[in-house]
């Protein structure tokens, strides 16, 4: 084989696979164009909109800037993993149509992609936090507080925190009922 | 554009590999991008390369691996603080995953994230030769053009320093139009900075301002910065050439208003 091609052997959404790509490509061009995982999406190609993130060994990375031989031996998923044997939705996903948290949808995949690592994550993060976890995504449609409340209600739910989900009001905060404890 | 691409995995091999048309990758986030300048014809890929991941600390020095990333050094334990706040001027976690500091030192961007503070703490470097040996050379002397092409090995730093930073972008993802650190030694302040489209600098003359006149007015900072023929400034889409020498003015004073605890 030319020193421009390698194979790759890597699990992509739990399925193993070896792909022979050229050692340009990134794990973009890699993911939509030989595998049609078109969740994929590139944007800036420079690392910074994040439409492109994908999760490697449990962490978001963007894959237009990611080899695609570095994938090798890694575990990787894409929205496409996501969803159910029969095309079910998974609760971050749901969570983003309920909220309206869509409208081209261009950079849904991403920001899914980094939701599912967070509502994953067992950790109840203050708003500043999730603000600061879903910095490395752009939107240019919605103005981000809905996908900041959708990303918001299915953390509190992973936590079991079903009542507090539903307090949170259209700016994303939770609004409480009754005066604060402290108070 | 790379027709090959090694994936080494030790130093020696990365240095043994390294000929006048190969280049080192480390994160990827600079020589993959799109428009990136990288017009080599061999990629050395460094990622699976042993050693050059490790956060140490020894007598008040703490050493971190090229390859360690932003995210590292965000989460480890070890990391001074004033790196960690410069580490974190890169907002998308996603890219701090990828991106390292060998890297970012290596790529010497007139917006580079880290430098600015590097510089300003007289960090260290680990160079790898190609005859096996290693050396050490501060970073400035990189910055200046010295070993440039050469591989990274670790950064050495101290522990602890006086240091403040401030970085201006329009967005948070958007390129910095300046960076500028300042550290507080014995012999007084020392400002560095990276100023977009015109580099990376060492402020001598304000240092000196400084130095000279700890009770020095912001004005005459400003004056100082405006009439400075040593600082080829431009306008550009970053900014206006005037509007670049007054950011500079300002942050520097702020900067060691914070440092001296003289801040209104």
């Amino acid at each position: 084989m030319s020193k421009q091609y390698k194979v790759v052997h890597c699990t992509i959404n739990g399925k193993e696979i070896e792909q022979v790509v050229d050692v340009r490509s990134s794990l973009a061009d890699m993911l939509r164009n030989d595998l049609r995982l078109t969740s994929v999406k590139k944007g800036c190609e420079v690392g910074e909109c994040g439409a492109c993130t994908v999760i490697i060994n449990g962490e978001g990375f963007n894959s237009c800037i990611y080899l695609a031989v570095w994938a090798e031996g890694k575990e990787i998923w894409t929205l496409e993993g996501l969803t159910g044997p029969g095309g079910e939705l998974s609760d971050i996903q749901q969570a983003f149509i309920d909220e309206g948290a869509i409208q081209c949808g261009f950079c849904s995949p991403g920001f899914i992609l980094t939701s599912w690592e967070i509502v994953n994550a067992g950790v109840e993060y203050t708003d500043d936090q999730l603000r600061k976890l879903l910095s490395g995504h752009l939107c240019r449609c919605t103005g981000y507080e809905n996908i900041f409340r959708a990303v918001k209600k299915t953390m509190l739910r992973h936590l079991g925190k079903f009542e507090e989900a539903e307090l949170v009001d259209s700016q994303g905060i939770t609004e409480y009922p009754e005066p604060m404890p402290f108070k | 554009m790379a027709r090959e691409l090694i994936i080494a995995k030790t130093v020696a091999e990365a240095v043994a590999a390294k000929t006048g048309s190969a280049t080192f990758v480390a994160g990827g986030t600079e020589v993959n991008r799109l428009g990136s300048p990288n017009d080599a014809d061999v990629l050395i890929s460094l990622k699976r390369c042993s050693g050059l991941s490790d956060i140490s600390t020894d007598s008040g020095y703490v050493t971190i691996g090229s390859m360690c990333t932003f995210q590292q050094l965000v989460e480890s334990a070890e990391t001074p603080e004033y790196l960690r706040e410069a580490a974190l001027f890169m907002a998308s976690r996603t890219k701090r995953n990828m991106a390292t500091i060998g890297g970012n030192i290596a790529s010497l961007r007139s917006d580079s994230y880290l430098i600015p503070t590097l510089m300003a703490v007289g960090a260290v470097l680990e160079m790898a030769g190609k005859d096996g040996s290693s050396n050490r050379i501060g970073i400035a002397e990189y910055v200046d053009g010295n070993e440039v092409g050469s591989l990274i090995v670790s950064v050495t730093i101290p522990s602890e320093a006086k240091v403040v930073s401030k970085r201006y972008a329009n967005t948070a993802q958007s390129h910095a139009v300046l960076t500028m650190s300042a550290s507080l030694s014995e012999e007084g302040i020392w400002l560095d900075g990276a100023v977009k489209n015109v580099g990376l600098l060492h402020f001598c003359d304000l240092e000196k301002a400084f130095r000279d006149d700890p009770d020095i007015s912001e004005e005459k900072i400003i004056e100082m910065v405006r009439s400075c023929t040593g600082l080829h400034t431009a306008d550009d889409m970053f900014g206006s050439d005037e509007y670049k020498r007054y950011l500079i003015a300002v942050t520097a004073y702020d900067l060691h208003k914070r440092l001296t605890g003289k801040e209104a």
